[in-house]
């Protein structure tokens, strides 16, 4: 007796297998994902669904198995068929949601789940209630069991590793659930071709015994799939849930973490800021466009203005107002520049009025593009360094001074004691000459004697004259090649000092095409340092135009230089002109009337000329010149 | 007793000065010698008599404040007159306080120098004569013999002849033979001119 398979039927079955695989897959991962009670839940309902499923396959597949006889089912024993369904999917589900899965377990699980379904199937089987025997083939029987163990193994595989990728492998969920599908369907009609029907005459027992009509079969199926549907729907759902739960959570992190760092950067801009207000300095920033947007408490007291006062226009107030103007321009210049800022400024210290010198800095803080984002500057007190300076540059030009008036002191009063030796002489012996004619008688002798000692006397003194001109003038000195312009920066540099503590100005104009000048190096430092001196000493009291001093050098002709010192002081009375370069001459108050006189005498030795004449504008102007080397010019 | 003439040391380095200064001084009768440097001077044997000292501040190998001082604690006794090419008023005022009779700076008036030379020789004139009438009286008290001494010191303490007598435990008569010795040596025509020579002597005379 054979059997015919109605085709549709066979096809909703697999279509059955195949929901019942993917609602398997969809309640492995949900099971893995939850825990205590929660997955005791899906775990039941999962092994219910699933193994209604499987069960539901079996029997409309049994359904599309035709034979020439009425069959009846025996609804107990279908009913056990039914739960061994579920407890083989029972049992699955629970292998697959465990955390890991060796091979060992997998063998197991399939094993169980594989006997599970085979069991279900010939229970299944065993239901049959008809007018004929069924014999199996054990070959086949034994086939089947092994398709449905390898079955279960291959849907515990693909189950174990696809439980939790539901979004991004949704095709191959639905690749596995096809592959599962058809191994149970493989499995059951494995198991129907191992059963042979023969017909019998003894009638079946058909007690608890119903029929299934195509009805039944529609009904089986609707409850099935409603219930694999339900299930898939509420595993959809829980899974949503659970995604936002789990998205909720994060956030929640998030913003714990979130919180967390907030508050360790409080802590560290607490400690900072505990920092920039302890520090002994006056600490600032300011935005790019050089805004100050802080302040530490230090400096406000300082200043002893308020932070609003500081971060508008009022910041400029405690500067000196004959440092503020330069202190701008250089700060606009460094926010031009982005160049690191430094300027040295007097300040009002607000608690007692006095400036005090600082030196102030600003460095940029530049974004990873170079923009300048923010400057850091601090403001460091030096008003005892400034004193320091001041009083060492001050006691240098004490010093340059006291040694200039002590060699002159000197060289006068060595002077005066050669000249007034001969004068005494020529005074006491004219005397005596008086003595000698105005006694009785007259002792013309004696005078006589007295004249000529006088005579001689006058003659010593202007060799004591000559003597010391000679001093300064031939055989003193060493003629070597002189480098004039050299000379000059080096005086320069020495006056420097000097010239800004009068708020002298000093220039050069210094000719590039200056041959070197023959001479005593030292003497022709002497004379323009003379000249210098006398120069700034001469813009003393000058108040209403700059206070400069140029020195410049010239090329005359192939056989001389000039070097001018132009000053813009008090300039020379026309009636002394005439005067002042004679020995003793001198309009300053303190001063010897030596150093013209020394200088022309110099500058003379040397073979050239020193003059002096008035300026167009102010002031006065002495030059002279010297011989050029001829054998170094080029 | 005549006072032997009076001399005028010049003490200069510098010869044309040296030389116009004693033509000077020679000039209204003075006795001049001149000395090229204040070794020179110490050196030289001097006259007894009165005189001054003629000194350039600045000498080669002795400074005059410094000679000066030598001077001084030399036990030599002269005026001095400061002539200095650079006056300086600190140097004269040192000068001064140590008895220098006057500081003149160069060139200096020949009536400047002549009358501080005059002033000067008065001065040590008077010094002088005293110096020499002690240095007579020291040796008039020298050539006393001991017990005549003794005598001396008792008769100007106001005692009588009788009392010296008991004193030194010898006779009135001898007494009045020693004071009459005495008398005679010392060249007193009184008690009272003894009595005032006595105290003339100091002390560290009188044990001689």
């Amino acid at each position: 007796m054979t059997g015919s398979y109605d085709y549709r039927l066979v096809t909703l079955s697999v279509v059955m297998a195949i929901c019942a695989a993917y609602a398997a897959l969809d309640l492995a991962g949900r099971t893995t994902a939850s825990r205590g009670r929660v997955r005791l839940v899906w775990l039941a309902g999962g092994a219910t669904a699933m193994g209604l499923g499987i069960w539901s396959m079996h029997y409309i597949g049994m359904l599309a198995f035709h034979l020439p006889v009425p069959v009846f089912y025996d609804w107990p024993t279908v009913l056990v068929s039914l739960f061994a369904a579920i407890l083989a999917s029972g049992v699955a589900l629970f292998v697959v949601s465990r955390r890991r899965m060796d091979w060992g377990q997998a063998l197991a699980g399939s094993a169980i789940m594989g006997s599970g379904i085979a069991t279900m199937h010939y229970i299944g089987m065993a239901a049959m209630r008809l007018t004929a025997m069924h014999t199996y083939d054990s070959l086949l029987v034994v086939l089947s069991v092994v398709v449905a163990i390898a079955m279960s193994l291959v849907a515990l595989w693909l189950s174990f590793h696809l439980r939790e990728h539901a979004k991004t492998t949704w095709p191959k969920k639905c690749a596995s659930a096809l592959v599962m599908g058809a191994g149970v369907a493989a499995m059951h009609y494995t198991g129907m071709a191992a059963a042979k029907f023969t017909p019998s005459l003894m009638s079946p027992d058909l007690s608890h015994a119903v029929h299934v009509s195509p009805l039944g079969v529609a009904a089986i199926s609707s409850v099935t799939l409603l219930v694999l549907g339900l299930v898939s729907i509420s595993s959809l759902v829980d899974r949503r849930f659970a995604a936002q739960t789990s998205a909720l959570t994060e956030s929640e992190l998030l913003k714990r973490e979130l919180e967390n760092l907030v508050n360790e950067l409080k802590k560290s801009e607490d400690r900072l800021r505990v920092l920039i207000e302890t520090i002994p300095a006056l600490a600032w920033t300011s935005l790019a466009d050089g805004s100050n947007d802080f302040s530490n408490q230090r400096l406000l007291e300082y200043m002893g203005i308020s932070l609003e006062q500081m971060q508008g226009a009022g910041w400029t107030t405690p500067f000196h107002p004959e440092d503020i103007g330069e202190h701008l321009v250089k700060w606009r210049s460094a926010l031009a520049t982005g160049e690191t800022f430094e300027n040295e400024a007097r300040v009002r210290r607000a608690a007692d009025g006095e400036y005090r010198w600082f030196l102030i800095r600003g460095l940029p803080l530049r974004d990873e593009r170079g923009n300048i984002v923010k400057w850091y500057g601090t403001m460091t007190d030096i008003e005892d360094r400034k004193r320091a300076e001041e009083a060492l540059r001050k006691a240098n030009a004490d010093l340059a001074h006291i040694t200039r008036v002590i060699t002159m002191g000197e060289l006068t009063a060595s002077i005066a004691h050669e000249i007034n030796q001969p004068l005494a002489a020529i005074v006491t012996n004219a005397d005596a000459c008086m003595v000698w004619l105005s006694n009785e008688p007259p002792n013309l002798e004696e005078a006589r004697a007295a004249v000529e000692s006088i005579a001689q006397d006058g003659t010593r003194a202007s060799e004591v004259i000559q003597h010391i001109r000679a001093m300064f003038t031939k055989n003193t000195y060493e003629r070597t090649s002189v480098r004039v312009n050299d000379l000059i920066r080096e005086v320069v540099a020495l006056l420097q000092a000097g010239a800004s503590k009068n708020q002298v100005e000093l220039q050069t104009e210094l000719a590039s095409d200056l041959p070197p000048a023959v001479g005593d190096r030292v003497q022709v430092q002497q004379v323009i340092v003379n000249l210098a001196l006398n120069g700034i000493e001469a813009m003393g009291a000058v108040i209403d135009r700059p206070r400069r001093l140029v020195i410049r050098s010239e090329r005359q002709n192939s056989e001389e230089l000039l070097v001018a010192v132009r000053d813009s002081g008090v300039g020379i009375d026309a009636k002394d002109f005439k005067r002042i370069f004679d020995a003793f001459f001198t309009t300053k108050a303190q001063g010897m009337g030596m150093g013209l006189s020394i200088c022309r005498s110099i500058v003379e030795a040397h073979g050239g000329r020193l003059w002096a004449s008035a300026n167009g504008d102010y002031g006065a102007t002495f030059q002279f010149t010297l011989p050029a080397d001829r054998d170094t010019a080029s | 007793m005549t006072d032997p003439d009076p001399v005028v040391f010049v003490v200069d380095d510098d010869a044309s000065v040296r030389d116009a200064v004693k033509r000077l001084i020679a000039s209204v009768g003075l006795r001049v010698e001149t000395f090229g440097s204040a070794h020179e001077f110490l050196n030289h044997k001097r006259p007894d008599g009165p005189g001054c000292l003629v000194l350039d501040v600045r000498l080669p190998d002795l400074g005059g404040l410094e000679f000066q001082r030598a001077l001084a604690e030399s036990d030599i006794h002269i005026p001095i007159i400061f002539i200095t090419g650079h006056g300086d008023i600190p140097m004269s005022v040192r000068a001064m306080k140590a008895g220098a009779v006057e500081f003149l700076t160069k060139p200096f008036r020949g009536q400047e120098l002549l009358g501080a030379i005059q002033e000067a020789i008065a001065k040590d004139r008077v010094a002088w004569s005293e110096r020499a009438q002690m240095k007579e009286l020291r040796a008039r008290y020298g050539s006393l013999t001991v017990r005549e001494r003794e005598v001396l010191s008792l008769v100007v303490s106001g005692l009588l002849n009788k009392q010296i007598g008991a004193e030194l435990g010898t006779s009135e008569l001898t007494i009045k033979t020693h004071r009459g010795h005495v008398m005679q040596k010392m060249g007193a025509q009184s008690l009272a001119e003894l009595v005032k020579m006595f105290e003339r002597l100091k002390p560290a005379d009188r044990k001689q």
